[in-house]
């Protein structure tokens, strides 16, 4: 049996954490470095390159490397979000078979948890280069504010990269945890955690050794990857306006502008102002052009306000559902490589009232967490209990348009609701229903689910027959269907179909191509059929 | 491993769950405060958070996950004070043993029922108002708006309704 390890897989970085001798730590990989980049490059010769090395090679092999495939995950190819990622990603975004997304490299189609399931191997393999034992279990951690589709699919990667999958939990609530674990605590906390690609506040009250989420809420596509664009959106159009050439349109060129930007960013974080310098990176008729700007702190900080701004909308719904104000929030917490930029660390300030805790490391606390709450699940010792909430609502489409909610968000969970159905006509044998997540009143506002379908239903005249569904949300935050007959306590089947999502023998295909370990996979929502 | 008096105990509560009100589950009054509501589910959650017990087998888990499950229901619906004391009449009435599992189409249909915001648009805004005004727990501005609203119309029964909810709630205060 091998180890258990707590994994933070982030848009733009992952960290790998153990729990040693009664102590959490970060575990280095092969450069010493404690946090990896969440990239992925494909090399001609049919190898890859994963994390910091791979990072290094988005310039030169720009259309073959993949990098914050975390906003894509669980997504639909027609979501807004896949549009927009479209737009400013140097590789090929496609659409895949039940309207998933897939990235092209060198004519291979691959899914995004496959992608996210190569991060994973790389972790894997940097911790079990520093046990020297296998890891076979991990913790990992999604924002609090993805829905169903998207912890599935992160869930699917896991499976891929051969690692039995012990709990999928909230990056802030893994923050928490690291935070307040082994403390004897009581207090309020607000989580305030901005990753590279989302953004999630949760407000938690700890009680000794139980962490309790009173409330979440969160944004899925704002980040700091989102500062990088202001940043490239401006120096694009200034440099369009001089020269009349658009770097956007040329692959090289925007993957060169888009690292400058990031390390323009980064060093806007420590000085005042800082120079970005690109020599001949647009070739025009009279020769190449440098792009040579400077850029200084308070400008970039206006650049950004709203974006920063955005988030405190978010704050104030998550204490408004907590029915909290700031002044009841005990200890504030900043997880997430933009929290150390000095316009975010004093605009949340501003906002709290209140400096945040200074020795939390906002880039490794989110793993630490994890790889507590590994050990918790894996030792048979008294560890932290993790109270966590549904961040949407569930529910199912009705004729008429709205979205009948089955379980509210902020529920905590496990949880489960029932609702009993019926046949609408003569001898009908099937019945289909939509799940949706969301807070719109109308189901189609909201994200959809999958459909499922009752099948097999005894021919009895309409009305008559009462199936009763449960849906389960577990504690990993994923909705599961069960059925039975209620009058005879039969089980009865459900086919779901799960939009966007990885089938069954896609995952043991892709696991043993892998891994070369395919035989025993663990169940993929054990008692529902897939429709295929 | 957990002992044998622990499963024994699990599998006597997983059978009668299911006749259990939302203050036995939770071991509480019903006239229990707020916070020894939060107090029970910390500490029910001690004793059968299905993480405890990860490592035993799968069979005892689902049935410890199915007591917890009943738990945070439980602390979900009388943590909500508009839930509790929906839930508290119900459970307490001739129906009992129907509404044992709270359902959110309850709660709705109560509230659609309940909710009758005046015909004049006059009585409309000052009950607006009021609502707003309970909102931000300014109770004696939102009884001078009931008043005015239930001078325009006295037999609205919202109206009769919260007006004497407020009042309650300032008799409340003063005897504080």
């Amino acid at each position: 049996m091998g180890r258990a390890v707590g994994i933070d897989l982030g848009t733009s970085t992952c960290c790998v954490s153990i729990v040693k001798d009664g102590k959490p730590m970060a575990i280095p990989g092969p450069d010493q470095r404690l946090i990896q980049a969440s990239v992925v490059s494909f090399l001609q010769d049919g190898n890859r390159v994963v994390g910091n090395a791979a990072k290094k090679m988005m310039i030169a092999n720009a259309e073959n490397t993949v990098y914050s495939a975390k906003r894509l995950i669980g997504r639909k190819y027609f979501s807004a979000e896949v549009k927009k990622a479209q737009a400013v990603c140097s590789y090929k975004i496609v659409e895949g078979e039940n309207q998933s997304v897939r990235i092209r490299i060198r004519d291979r189609d691959y899914s995004v948890a496959e992608i996210s399931a190569m991060m994973l191997m790389e972790m894997k393999k940097i911790a079990e280069a520093y046990l020297g034992e296998e890891v076979d279990k991990a913790v990992v951690t999604v924002p609090a504010n993805f829905n169903d589709g998207q912890r599935q699919a992160t869930k699917d990667a896991g499976m891929v990269a051969g690692l039995n999958v012990l709990r999928i939990i909230n990056e802030p609530t893994a923050a928490a945890l690291a935070y307040g674990f082994g403390k004897g605590l009581k207090q309020k906390i607000a989580i305030y955690d901005f990753g590279g690609g989302t953004f999630d506040i949760s407000v938690l009250e700890v009680g000794d050794d139980v962490f309790e989420v009173i409330s979440t809420a969160g944004d899925t596509y704002l980040g700091g990857d989102d500062f990088d664009d202001r940043l490239i959106d401006y120096f694009a159009e200034r440099f369009m306006r001089e020269h009349e050439l658009d770097i956007r349109s040329s692959r090289v060129a925007l993957q060169k502008l888009k690292n400058a930007a990031e390390q323009a960013k980064v060093e806007l974080s420590e000085k005042l102002e800082t120079r970005i310098h690109l020599p001949g990176i647009m070739e025009a008729m009279a020769g190449p052009i440098d792009l040579d700007y400077t850029i200084n702190r308070n400008y970039f900080g206006q650049m950004i306000m709203d974006l920063i701004q955005r988030t405190f909308k978010v704050c104030d719904e998550a204490l408004q559902n907590a029915r909290l104000t700031v002044g009841d929030i005990d200890a504030l917490i900043l997880v997430g490589g933009p929290t150390k930029s000095p316009m975010v660390q004093e605009a949340v300030k501003n906002y709290f009232f209140k400096d945040a805790q200074a020795n939390v490391d906002p880039e490794l606390v989110v793993s630490i967490g994890a790889a507590i709450q590994a050990a918790t699940l894996t030792e048979r010792k008294a560890g932290a209990l993790l109270l966590d909430v549904t961040p949407m609502s569930l529910g199912i489409g009705t004729a008429g348009g709205l979205m009948d909610t089955l379980i509210e968000r902020n529920t905590p969970i496990p949880t489960e609701s029932s609702r009993i159905f019926t046949t609408t006509h003569e001898n009908q044998t099937a019945v289909r229903i939509k799940i949706f997540q969301g807070e719109n009143k109308f189901y189609e506002q909201n994200e959809l689910l999958g459909e499922f379908r009752l099948a097999e239903i005894p021919a009895a005249p309409k009305g008559e027959p009462k199936i009763e569904v449960t849906f389960e949300i577990d504690a990993n935050g994923i909705v599961n269907v069960t059925a039975k007959d209620k009058d005879t306590g039969k089980a009865q089947s459900v086919q779901l179909t799960v939009s966007g999502g990885l089938s069954k023998e896609e995952i043991q295909r892709l696991k043993k191509e892998h891994t070369g370990k395919g035989e025993e996979v663990a169940a993929f929502k054990p008692d529902l059929e897939l429709i295929e | 491993m957990v002992d044998e008096g622990f499963k024994r105990q699990i599998n006597s509560l997983a059978k009668v769950i299911d006749e259990l009100d939302y203050y036995q589950i939770l071991k509480i009054d019903q006239m229990a405060f707020e916070e020894d509501i939060k107090k029970a589910y910390f500490e029910e959650s001690r004793i059968y958070h299905p993480d405890k017990y990860y490592t035993e087998p799968l069979e005892f888990q689902e049935k410890i996950t199915g007591v917890f499950k009943r738990v945070c229901e439980a602390y979900k619906v009388l943590s909500d004070p508009d839930k509790r004391a929906l839930y508290s009449k119900l459970i307490n009435g001739p129906e009992r043993q129907k509404y044992l599992r709270f359902d959110l189409r309850l709660l709705k249909a109560e509230t659609e029922k309940k909710e009758d915001e005046g015909s004049s648009p006059l009585a409309k805004k000052y009950y607006k108002m009021a609502k707003t005004a309970i909102q931000n727990k300014d109770f004696k501005a939102a009884k001078i708006n009931l008043q005015l609203a239930i001078k325009m119309e006295p037999n609205n029964q919202t109206f009769q309704e919260k007006f004497k909810e407020v009042n309650d709630i300032l008799a409340s205060r003063k005897g504080l």
